[in-house]
């Protein structure tokens, strides 16, 4: 059963003549991991927006087409329910911080006092959550004093203990650093694994390759590719469009001219693919 | 650096364990006694005997004494020049500095004036070094004040140290490009407008940014909130609000009373 279904949807931001997304069709499955990837303005963001309910309930603006979670209509939904099924997580860790509370621990309770949670719940689900994105040592600092890998695993957390459905992702790694980088992808494996439906747009295409289940390419509103890691993300088409490669396709497409790498093997997208087929060559 | 921008002592005292409601409640009749009440010198009294032992007893007596002055200190002084100076109903000459004369009922009135809002900056400087705002918020929240406002308050009193540091930086920024920041004061005025313009205009993207994430924390669900922690709040602390509602509604009863 799909828990996303997004049917011929148009959206223009208001006072914008171009829209941002285009006859967008997209189908999640419960438990699926999609990755969105594209150059800036192809409406990853926007895309992420509508499938977490903001598009059109806080950004206005002109939606077309039905979009569908959880089996709701999003034009026939209020904002304040739909964020209970769609959890969303995006660029800035800073500013996903409500700035209402002293310390992490009672960062992460915010969203359940915001929904009336009974005290006797709070705690197992914090406790909980805090151990899935691996934040216990942080519970007593200020969410403010953080790093920004840590503070990205904070707004994790404090979406994740509202359990959401879905969850999406808008660049949530973006101005982190390799190691916070790795943090808070590692905490999404997790939560993908356990079952939860993810979707991530994300520009990192190495670590999309080894995470998603499908990856759906933009390019100015429309869906250019629909696919596999593997199929969409080694296409010739990708960085025409502006859409990041991988380093290691690069390398092997570079390769394939010069007959180093098999020619019927697929190019790969991350390292240990690339490592594979080259030793195989070489053997 | 601090982590954040609240005058929040915590040390172990009765005063820092009464219920946060209270401390307001009983800051809201020393300023309503002070205003309203009977006697010239009621608000030097309330201040000498009432808040003074109270800030005492609360273990922050000091700060209190030091954060007072530094407050107070140039609203006196303003008031006492120009209420001496300009105060209309004075007769009583005592001294003349150039064309102005300074009179004894600008005086009389310029105390008055000041030790009433002594009582009112002090009465809050009191509650605030004794409550933490998230608590205090918190607390409000569940009696049912409108949700935003709490939230507005406390993320401000949060949010201001993140400005000053976000200043910094953006000074640091336009100083490596050989802004003037320092000179006299037309060089400092002047370095103004670069510092605020990103700042201001960066505060205001982030709105939106800050607005999407507290709306994606359910924070406008339609649910009574509740509360992590369990704010104290025992039975005779209520009964001591209703005591001090009553001195207050008495206080400025009588006073529309004779008038």
């Amino acid at each position: 059963m799909a828990v996303i279904e997004i049917r011929d949807l148009t959206y223009s931001y208001p006072l914008t003549e171009q829209p941002a997304l285009k006859h967008l069709n997209l189908q999640v499955e419960k438990g699926e991991f999609v990755a969105i990837v594209g150059p800036n303005g192809a409406g990853k963001s926007t895309l992420c927006y509508t499938i977490a309910g903001f598009v059109p309930h806080f950004f206005r603006g002109e939606l077309q087409g039905t979009v569908r979670v959880a089996g709701k209509d999003t034009q026939e939904s209020s904002l304040n329910q739909w964020v209970l099924n769609v959890g969303l997580v995006f660029q800035n860790p800073f500013n996903q911080i409500s700035g209402a509370k002293v310390t992490v621990y009672e960062e992460l309770a915010f969203g359940l006092e915001n929904l009336g949670v009974p005290r006797e719940e709070m705690v197992p689900r914090l406790e909980e959550v805090m151990q899935l994105t691996d934040i216990e040592d942080l519970a007593d600092r200020s969410p403010y004093a953080l790093s920004g890998g840590q503070q990205q695993r904070v707004a994790l957390a404090s979406i994740l203990v509202m359990q959401p459905q879905v969850l999406v992702l808008d660049e949530p790694t973006s101005q982190l650093d390799p190691i916070g980088t790795r943090e808070v992808f590692q905490v999404i494996k997790n939560m993908s694994a356990s079952g939860m439906t993810v979707v991530m747009a994300e520009h990192k295409v190495e670590w999309v390759a080894a995470f998603a289940d499908r990856v759906v390419a933009l390019s100015e509103g429309e869906t250019l590719l629909m696919g596999t890691p593997g199929e969409v993300l080694t296409d010739p088409e990708l960085p025409k469009h502006g859409v990041n490669v991988s380093r290691y396709t690069r390398v092997a497409r570079a390769a394939t001219a010069q007959g180093l790498w098999p020619q019927e093997r697929p190019l790969p997208v991350t390292l240990d693919e690339a490592l594979e087929g080259f030793s195989r060559e070489s053997a | 650096m601090s982590d954040q921008l609240s005058y929040y002592i915590d040390r172990p005292s009765p005063v820092h364990r009464l219920n946060p409601l209270t401390k307001l409640t009983a800051a809201f009749m020393l300023i309503v006694l002070a205003f309203f009440g009977p006697g010239y010198w009621l608000p030097s009294l309330l201040f000498a005997v009432v808040l003074v032992p109270l800030s005492f007893w609360a273990k922050v007596g000091t700060e209190f004494l030091r954060m007072v002055v530094r407050f107070l200190l140039p609203v006196i002084g303003f008031m006492f020049v120009m209420q001496m100076f300009f105060y209309p109903g004075g007769e009583t000459p005592i001294f003349q500095l150039w064309f102005l004369t300074a009179t004894m009922e600008g005086v009389r009135f310029a105390y008055q004036l000041v030790t009433r809002i002594l009582i009112l900056i002090s009465a809050f400087i009191l509650v605030f070094l004794t409550t933490q705002p998230t608590t205090m918020m918190s607390d409000l929240a569940q009696r049912g004040l409108p949700g935003a406002l709490p939230f507005v308050i406390t993320s401000t009193l949060q949010i201001l140290p993140q400005m000053r540091q976000k200043a910094n930086t953006i000074i640091d920024a336009q100083r490596s490009r050989g802004l003037e920041t320092e000179g006299g004061v037309r060089q400092r005025v002047g370095a103004l407008l670069p510092l605020v313009g990103p700042l201001v205009f960066g505060s205001i993207v982030d709105v939106e940014e800050r607005t999407i994430a507290i709306e994606a924390r359910a924070f406008t669900s339609p649910n009574k909130k509740t509360s992590l922690y369990e704010i104290r709040d025992p039975r005779y602390e209520s009964i001591a609000r209703w005591l001090m509602l009553a001195i207050m509604i008495v206080t400025v009863g009588s006073r529309i009373w004779r008038l």
